[in-house]
């Protein structure tokens, strides 16, 4: 099984965010998930999702999909900044343990992210 | 900290620039809840400080479908009466996520004053560099010089600093429904701005009861909006027009307040190409919609969708509530934003009527999809508007979706409050709160 984003879906909502930390805290925080909404650019309604793998970064851009290898963003080659407080969190195991599915599918309202 | 909140208020004398946070209990929550009913017994406790509080709601920043929103509570320059408007975007769960269930702004400062609130800290800072600016270039500037794009922002406009009785507040680059005046309020109090960033963490009661009841929400939340779209344009269907060909052309994407299934706002871009995706050079290339209400007032007068999302980022970026603008429009026969603008920085917005009872109308006033029963007749239909925004308001739910989600019933947002903080909250309570919230 493997995530699958579908960046112009989101709607920035946030809920993976909160699912993904309650996934790692079992409690409420948005600062610890392994997917994480990427809003910097406000003004210009430009957003969308960075997924953190055990070896990948996937960048949710609303134009497309990108996969970086950790070892080139630390090494700051295609670094992203805004992919920075994520580098620091658990990668993605796809919620190992629980029994329903990745928390952050059951809560994404759009089908932003699913499972394949 | 306490299950789903941080059990305190933060206390802050705007005229000595001394900030003092106060601890609250069980017992104060058992006593006033949470939102809307907990700012008012804050407001009456320092009400000689003539103060605004911000406020969160128990489900504010939860897994809860449409438990995203704060709430603002104030006594109205406008009406006189202590009314409430909600806290937008993402304004709410950061601050509760900032570490501050409330925040009591009493006095005033003895110059602008820029507000920062994180990690548990409370920041009175000069904010005289702010003032003059538009909201657009204060927020700009707070997360330029705090070297965060994504810092929460809670402003005003030139208009609350003249002080205009219908400034409205703007929330980072957004208009807010700041019906009533506390933007001019908060200018006299010489506050341009509170920025927020939050970053921390809360415990839940009964963790994985509250997870299971808020992952079944969700499930009904997809069922209900599938197929329904997003934006602002469903939601002037339900006010009776149709828009989604007037907006379609310039529609850019849909964008939801925090935690909210439905993303309730519409950014058109003015611009740029609405079909561009990717980020390009231009830097100010559109306008978010946030209330439905706000573009049918605009579009009334004969703009089109172009004009309307300018003239209200001009309504924005000079921090006006836009009910007022577009009478302003109305009485001066403008029918373009390049007009408003010079109309508005030139002469006084009119407050116009104060708007009826105590709860900003943000949401329609009526159910979005359906589902709510026989509302049929004018009273019926109010009294169902009133206690829901009250009920949405005392949580901390997104005012919109409670007018779309009939399985948000007042019992389950009990059970998610016992569930996740361990409070037990009887009808008789809540009734209580919501009467007090209404004023009545
Ligand atoms: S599958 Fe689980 S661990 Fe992976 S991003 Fe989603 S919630 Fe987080
Ligand atoms: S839950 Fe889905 S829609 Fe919401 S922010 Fe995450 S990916 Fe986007």
């Amino acid at each position: 099984m493997e995530l699958v984003l579908d960046p112009l879906k989101c709607i920035e909502c946030g809920a993976c965010e909160l699912a993904c930390g309650y996934h790692w805290d079992r409690a409420l925080s948005p600062v610890t998930s392994s997917i994480m909404v990427y809003r910097a650019r406000e003004k210009k309604n430009y957003f969308g999702l960075i997924l953190k793998q055990p070896e990948h970064l996937v960048l949710g851009r609303p134009e497309g999909i990108e996969t970086q290898r950790i070892g080139a963003v630390t090494e700051g080659r295609e670094a992203d900044a805004s992919a920075k407080p994520i580098m620091l969190r658990e990668a993605c195991d796809l919620c190992e343990g629980f029994d329903q599915g990745p928390l952050c599918v059951l809560f994404c309202p759009t089908a932003a992210i699913t499972a394949a | 900290m306490g299950d789903l909140v941080n059990e305190n208020v933060l206390l802050v004398d705007l005229a000595s620039g001394e900030t003092e946070e106060e601890m609250i209990d069980e017992e104060f929550f058992g006593e006033h809840l949470s939102g809307a009913a907990a700012n008012l017994a804050l407001y009456e406790r320092h009400a000689d400080g003539d103060p605004v509080v911000l406020g969160t709601g128990f489900l504010t920043g939860t897994l809860v479908p449409g438990g995203g929103a704060g709430v603002v509570t104030a006594k109205s320059p406008r009406t006189g009466v202590v009314c409430h408007a909600p806290l937008t975007l993402y304004l709410g769960a950061e601050l509760k996520y900032a570490g501050f269930d409330f925040v009591v702004l009493k006095g005033a400062a003895q110059a602008p004053t820029c507000l920062w609130l994180h990690d548990g800290m409370a920041d009175v800072k000069d904010g005289s560099s702010l003032w003059g600016k538009t909201a657009w270039e204060a927020t700009d500037a707070i997360r330029r010089d705090l070297g965060e794009d994504v810092i929460q922002v809670l402003s005003m406009g030139p208009a609350a600093e003249r002080g205009e009785p219908a400034a409205g507040l703007v929330a980072n680059y957004w208009p807010t429904p700041d019906r009533f005046g506390f933007a001019g309020l908060l200018g006299k109090k010489n506050v341009k701005a509170v920025a927020i960033r939050g970053m921390g963490l809360f415990d839940l009661s009964d963790e994985e009861g509250f997870v299971a009841a808020c992952m079944d929400l969700a499930a009904q939340a997809k069922e209900l909006l599938s197929g329904k779209g997003g934006g602002v344009g469903p939601i002037a269907a339900a006010m009776g027009e149709d828009i989604a060909s007037w907006l379609a052309p310039l529609t850019h994407r849909h964008k939801a307040d925090f935690g909210t299934p439905y993303a309730a706002n519409t950014f058109l871009a003015t611009d740029q190409d609405p079909s561009v995706m990717q980020e390009t050079q231009v830097a100010e290339p559109g306008m978010l919609l946030t209330d439905a209400g706000d573009v049918l007032a605009l579009k009334a007068l004969g703009m089109d969708a172009k004009q309307t999302a300018r003239a209200l980022a001009v309504c924005a970026r000079q921090g006006v509530d836009p009910a007022a603008a577009a009478r302003l429009a109305a009485e001066q026969g403008i029918s373009d934003a390049d007009s408003l603008e010079k109309a508005l920085a030139s002469m006084s917005c009119p407050a116009g009527d104060a708007p009826p009872g105590t709860m900003a109308a943000l949401a329609p006033d009526r159910p979005v999809f359906g589902g709510f029963g026989d509302l049929s007749g004018e009273a019926a239909r109010a009294e169902w508007w009133n206690r829901r925004q009250a009920v949405g308001a005392i949580f901390g739910m997104d005012p919109r979706f409670m007018c779309m989600a009939p399985f948000l019933t007042e019992e389950k947002l009990c059970e998610l409050v016992s569930l996740g903080a361990g409070l037990t909250v009887d009808r008789e309570k809540l009734d209580d709160a919501v009467n007090k919230v209404l004023g009545e």
